[in-house]
């Protein structure tokens, strides 16, 4: 095959793989930086995934999937933040209970919708006038979900709003010195609690886009480690949005060439391309020194008290 | 007096080897919603559990392989007198448990070694896919098939052999494209490898994934497939062309209507096989049951027409349904799609002219048929 029509497909491929990523990794970027780790991420994904559907189908609508998706997944981090914020529980381990409580309770409500094909899915579409350019049309703009483009967009308007704007100082500052914050008279609680479930929102909608566009039915554990992905993507981006565009493209690349080049390299490596550079992003990121400058939060975990130093 | 007690005691121990009340516990490897693999093995027990009322059912779901011996014993110990295992890699543990109690009987799928209180069974896909390789072999219009397969084991193998010895008798020009998940479960994966195959110029799909991924991302771009293991034609009507569909019910309803008469006992399974294909119902050629082939693709597989020693000229069509009757009727003896001369991809002849394998060989087997393209990595090949 043709070197360009190579990369033609295969970028369109990974951005479409990346989308699900992104929205999630997006969310956790918001939650993190303002000092709230959630490993919740693949069981709200996952709970997103099944209300998304169960909704759509039920509604006829996928719209309506979209938004029971962010709504559980909302939900969901509401009660990662009670746990985390107002009774300052570890957040590590309440997270990680949210992941398998997610993945189960999706399991046993969903069995009745299993084997169902989704009536009113998501249409891939062709944007009109991008579409017809010459290499950037058929990379970017042809047979992509709409979905797609409000990650990006997303992606874009959240880094306006975490290093542009006010409340996007007070988040960060809530995340680096609650206290600090708290002096200047900035809510760290009320900002932590909406960081978060906007974290869950996104978590639940990028689950939505699994059920009702990329692969428009529901099977238990669908969100197959995906959750996983956008946590790591929120380290390897530095906590950055537009960072994130980049990482969750390179997953989604990693993802879709591991399909792509089977025959030309060893499966077995292309098979672990997605969580070796999970790893290497991992490492990168809890080496000491680089942390810092990495941009991590300083107060990334760790409950806020008033009046404790 | 003594004489009362040995024959109560006589009675007794027939009643025993009998069953009276048979307790079958199955473990499951993936959740009972996969729509593909336990699903179906579910749907199995619940008929037979409905069927017979001597008969109560217990399963446990999602087993990672390595735990199984955990849960025999947690079946047992709640009462199980029959155990079904129901994946390969349960082999091991079934065999071990199997040991530790002697009086259980043991079935497992798809394994291929046996003990007193142990027989294995499959409901065996390879005529079907056979039938499905003739019809994609007539769709196809870029020559170019595309296969998203689970692991490079030999039953998969086997499978992708079949259906590509269908495709080459139809359209000698045709290459099968496999692409492996390393997973039986994985909608993403099977998602990507389809849209690779898409992108690389396949325009004709089958599978083995435990969901309909593949189909739902080959009908978005307009592309027929071939479902697997459950019915899927609801979910791309216009695109699903043929499939094949495991009837479990068949195999679990006559092992254990023969426990509960005594004819199996946990003495003598060891020779007890089950290898069961069409004509015992264990398997079935269809979209879904009542659909062999999917009308909106008729008059295409009439067009292309092949010249079949026996039939004569003959629309792909009928020789699909005349292989598949015949099948069906007459069992591997009346027609077998691995019936020599097969030659491998490098050029071998691995069946000679005129002979027909044994079980064994197909069971074992590594190599691929000429056909499937030189470009699709293959394990183990010999």
């Amino acid at each position: 095959m043709e070197l360009e029509s190579w990369l033609i497909s295969a970028t369109a491929r990974s951005l479409a793989f990346a989308t699900p990523l992104l929205l999630a990794a997006l969310g956790e970027i918001v939650a993190e930086r303002a000092g709230v780790v959630n490993l919740g991420v693949e069981g709200m994904m996952v709970l997103g995934a099944l209300t998304g559907f169960v909704a759509a189908q039920l509604g006829g609508d996928p719209t309506l999937g979209v938004l029971a998706a962010g709504l559980t997944g909302g939900l969901a981090a509401l009660v990662h933040a009670f746990l985390a914020i107002t009774l300052r529980a570890n957040q590590y381990v309440s997270g990680l209970a949210l992941t398998i409580f997610g993945l189960g309770l999706s399991g046993v409500v969903g069995r009745a919708w299993q084997g169902q094909p989704l009536r009113n899915p998501f249409r891939a579409l062709d944007v009109p006038p991008l579409a017809e350019l010459p290499v950037l049309g058929p990379a970017l703009f042809q047979g992509q979900h709409l979905m797609t483009y409000a990650a990006i967009l997303a992606a874009l308007l959240l880094w306006v709003l975490l290093f542009k704007t006010r409340l996007g100082l007070s988040v960060r500052s809530v995340g680096e010195s609650p206290a600090a914050a708290d002096a200047l008279g900035v809510g760290v609680y009320g900002l932590r609690y909406g960081c978060v479930v906007f974290g869950g929102v996104m978590a639940g909608v990028a689950g939505s886009y699994l059920s009702l566009a990329y692969r428009p039915s529901w099977s238990e554990g669908m969100s197959a480690g995906m959750g996983w992905i956008a946590l790591a993507i929120a380290i390897f981006a530095a906590w950055n949005p537009l960072k994130a565009l980049w990482g969750a493209f390179l997953f989604g690349a990693c993802f879709h060439l591991a399909f792509r080049l089977q025959g030309v390299l060893p499966a077995e490596f292309l098979r672990l391309l997605p969580y070796v550079a999970t790893i290497v992003a991992l490492t990168l990121a809890s080496l000491g020194r680089s942390r810092a400058r990495r941009g991590a939060p300083a107060a990334l975990g760790t409950p806020y008290t008033r009046g404790e130093r | 007096m003594k004489r009362w007690w040995l024959g109560a005691l006589m009675m007794g121990s027939v009643a025993w080897a009998q069953l009276e009340e048979v307790q079958a516990g199955f473990i499951y490897v993936g959740p009972v919603g996969d729509f593909g693999w336990t699903y179906s093995h579910d749907r199995g027990r619940r008929a037979v559990d409905e069927r017979f009322d001597w008969l109560t059912t217990t399963f446990v779901e999602s087993v990672p392989e390595g735990d199984a011996e955990t849960f025999i014993d947690q079946l047992v110990r709640g009462g199980a007198n029959v155990i079904f295992t129901t994946s390969f890699g349960y082999g091991e543990a079934t065999l071990a448990a199997a040991q530790r109690y002697p009086e259980v009987l043991f079935g497992h799928a798809t394994g291929f070694q046996t003990a007193p209180n142990v027989m294995v069974y499959i409901a065996e896909f390879y005529q079907v896919y056979y039938l499905n390789g003739l019809m994609a072999g007539a769709l196809t219009e870029t020559n170019k098939i595309g296969y998203v397969a689970a692991f490079p084991i030999p039953e998969v193998k086997r499978h992708i052999n079949a259906f590509t010895l269908g495709v080459r008798e139809v359209n000698p020009e045709a290459e099968v494209e496999v692409r492996w998940l390393y997973n039986w479960f994985d909608p993403a994966g099977a998602a990507e490898a389809t849209q690779a195959l898409i992108a690389e110029g396949a325009d004709v799909f089958a599978f083995s994934e435990d969901t309909p991924t593949v189909i739902q991302t080959a009908a978005e771009r307009g592309f027929p497939s071939f479902s697997h293991y459950s019915a899927m034609y609801d979910f791309a009507p216009e695109h699903v062309v043929s499939g094949q569909i495991a009837n479990w019910e068949v195999i679990y309803a006559d092992f254990l209507e023969k426990v509960h008469t005594g004819e199996y006992t946990a003495q003598n399974l060891e020779d007890v096989n089950y290898w069961w294909l069409l004509d015992d119902g264990a398997v079935i050629m269809g979209a879904d049951e009542e659909t062999p082939i999917n009308p909106v693709f008729e008059e295409r597989l009439r067009a292309v027409t092949v010249r079949d020693p026996e039939l004569g000229e003959v629309s792909v069509y009928d020789l699909v349904m005349a292989r598949h009757d015949a099948m069906r009727e007459g069992g591997p003896e009346a027609f077998d799609p691995f019936t020599g001369p097969v030659r491998d991809r490098r050029g071998n002849v691995v069946i000679e002219e005129g002979v027909t394998p044994d079980q064994e060989t197909l069971e074992t087997l590594e190599w691929a048929v000429e056909g499937v393209s030189a470009s699709s990595p293959w394990d183990n090949e010999p």
